[in-house]
């Protein structure tokens, strides 16, 4: 069933902001996110007076609440704030539930916001919350030194903790695992597949004065060198660990041709879930590698009105590697089993059929749950990005199970 | 020090069958499908009563990886090891890891079988391990 358009150019992104990206940031997550949205009003030509909506990454992933802001950014009113809930799959939900209140005349002017302090809020790489630098007590008051550690069972983690299963790298890794035992890929396969995605994004942060990895190059040598961390993925294939905030603005159509000449329009936002399809999902009763369900693909690409032909740029969500790579075949570019080869003869990069992560994305510009993607397809579409993908029209940002958007100039 | 499930009242008769050294899963009384993890309802029927079927334990590796670095404290002593999905013969799928094999041994589709280590006061978790000729001739 092909169903009507819900959000087709009837609602637009006005203004993007950002703080800084870093390993270690002054200030607190809040510092970050009011420093983000000032920017992104700033960037729209509106105030903070005028902002009547919030959406969020829900607890815990999104530390800073829509009553901290609305007391230190003097926001008159919410009339309007809403959580979207299991992390990087929140990318898309929140953009759709900003532009549903907008088209519903819940809201006039949305602000979507997302700051993360790693350095003082905890690593996600490491399920102790221990740095680098800290060797001292575990966090947990109930683990002192040679205590055991009791998982509280919450969402099956008492199933898979207990072994040792703890962050994503180690899931995905398990996913990209399966991914080369289902289509028959060696090992050196998978390798030349992966680093060349990791590769390919280390070059577009190479140019993106934003990007955490400016200045660091990354060849064949150094992606292969870097050591193991979760076989089969290297050190290069797992995303930044940083502090940083992104934020942008939605507001309707007609009042986003007020303010600026160059909005970008929403044609169609997702979000899905159905069993154990959940980002951090090991138990669905099908193929593991099934991330985003076809039905949900089929709906992103109907409601906005285009086909993947007509993507100009995409901005897949990589905590890994193996995200963009596994992507390029759920959102139907490429046929199942094909993305590995794809990456390796046509690439990704400037001048493929459709460059993917041209900011750096998580792997090198840095982690923000997805939002430097948005803030990149805006970009895009503007025509102001560093590595800006000629004449792009229509940008698919997307998280790996099915929360996704498409946005056209 | 371990890493230990804290338990709730869906979970802990699966802790301790694990205990007696049995591995088991949800069974639905009513229609008698059986899955992994516990939920408080038959997904299939909604009938609300459960019970739990034992296993034989056997079953395949799905997909597994290599841990090279610890993310977890607890685990740093036990780098490298062998996390993994297990297939179960009768149809569910489990997270564990795999034992008594090295690391560079294991592979997809390997049969395997349930083994029991208490890892603490109390708490004894199932594992997997390569099974012998004679489990898989025993399997049929």
């Amino acid at each position: 069933m092909i169903r009507r358009p819900v959000f087709r150019k009837e609602v637009a992104i006005v203004g993007i902001g950002q703080t800084a990206y870093g390993k270690a940031l002054p200030g607190t997550a809040w510092d970050l996110a009011i420093e983000a949205i000032l920017a992104a009003l700033a960037d729209a030509g509106l105030e903070p007076r005028d902002v009547d909506g919030m959406c969020r990454f829900a607890p815990p992933f999104e530390p800073v609440s829509e009553p901290q802001l609305v007391r230190a950014l003097g926001i008159p009113e919410l009339r309007f704030f809403a959580e979207s809930p299991l992390g990087g799959e929140a990318l898309g939900a929140v953009l759709a539930h900003a532009a549903a209140a907008v088209k519903a005349g819940l809201a006039r002017t949305v602000v979507v916001y997302r700051a993360l302090s790693q350095s003082k809020g905890g690593r996600f790489g490491r399920a102790d919350g221990r740095g680098p630098a800290d060797a001292g007590a575990p966090r947990s008051p109930d683990a002192g030194p040679g205590a055991d550690v009791v998982v509280p069972e919450e969402d099956n983690r008492s199933f898979a903790w207990p072994y040792g299963l703890m962050s994503p790298g180690q899931l995905f890794a398990l996913w990209a695992r399966r991914y080369a035992i289902v289509h028959g890929l060696t090992d050196e396969d998978l390798t030349g597949a992966l680093g060349s995605i990791a590769i390919t994004q280390r070059r577009y942060a190479n140019n993106n004065p934003n990007a955490m990895m400016r200045d660091r190059k990354m060849d064949w040598d150094d992606y292969r060198g870097a050591r193991m961390i979760s076989e089969p993925l290297r050190l290069f294939d797992l995303c930044l660990e940083n502090d940083g905030a992104c934020a942008y603005v939605v507001t309707g159509a007609e009042v986003a041709r007020t303010l600026r000449d160059d909005p970008v329009y929403v044609l169609s936002a997702t979000q899905t879930l159905s069993p154990y399809r959940e980002p951090m999902g090991i138990y669905v009763s099908g193929e593991l590698l099934e991330l985003f369900p076809p039905a949900a693909a089929g709906r992103l690409f109907a409601e906005a009105g285009v086909d993947r032909g007509d993507i100009d740029v995409a901005e897949f969500y990589d905590a890994t590697s193996y995200m963009p790579l596994r992507s390029l075949e759920s959102y139907g570019f490429v046929p199942d089993g094909h993305a590995w080869r794809y990456v390796t003869e046509a690439g990704t990069g400037p001048g493929s059929p459709l460059p993917v992560n041209t900011h750096g994305g998580h792997l090198s510009e840095a982690y923000l749950h997805g939002m430097n993607g948005i803030l990149e397809a805006v970009r895009q579409l503007r025509g102001t990005a560093v590595n800006q993908v000629p004449d792009a029209d229509v940008a698919l940002v997307g998280a790996p199970a099915g929360s996704a958007t498409i946005l056209a100039r | 020090m371990a890493v230990v499930p804290g338990m709730t009242e869906l979970t802990a008769p699966y802790w301790e069958a694990a205990r007696e050294k049995r591995l088991v899963v949800q069974e639905c009384q009513s229609c008698r499908q059986v899955w992994h993890p516990p939920l408080p309802r038959c997904p299939h029927c909604h009938a609300a009563d459960l019970g739990w079927r034992q296993v034989r334990g056997d079953g395949t590796i799905y997909t597994y990886t290599i841990v090279r670095h610890p993310t977890h404290y607890a685990f740093a002593g036990e780098i490298p090891y062998v996390l993994a999905i297990v297939e179960l013969a009768e149809g569910p799928r489990l997270v564990t890891a795999i034992t008594g094999v090295p690391p560079e041994e294991v592979h997809a589709g390997q049969p395997v079988r349930a083994v029991f280590r208490a890892v603490a006061d109390g708490v004894t978790l199932p594992y997997f391990e390569p099974a012998t000729r004679r489990d898989i001739e025993e399997r049929g």
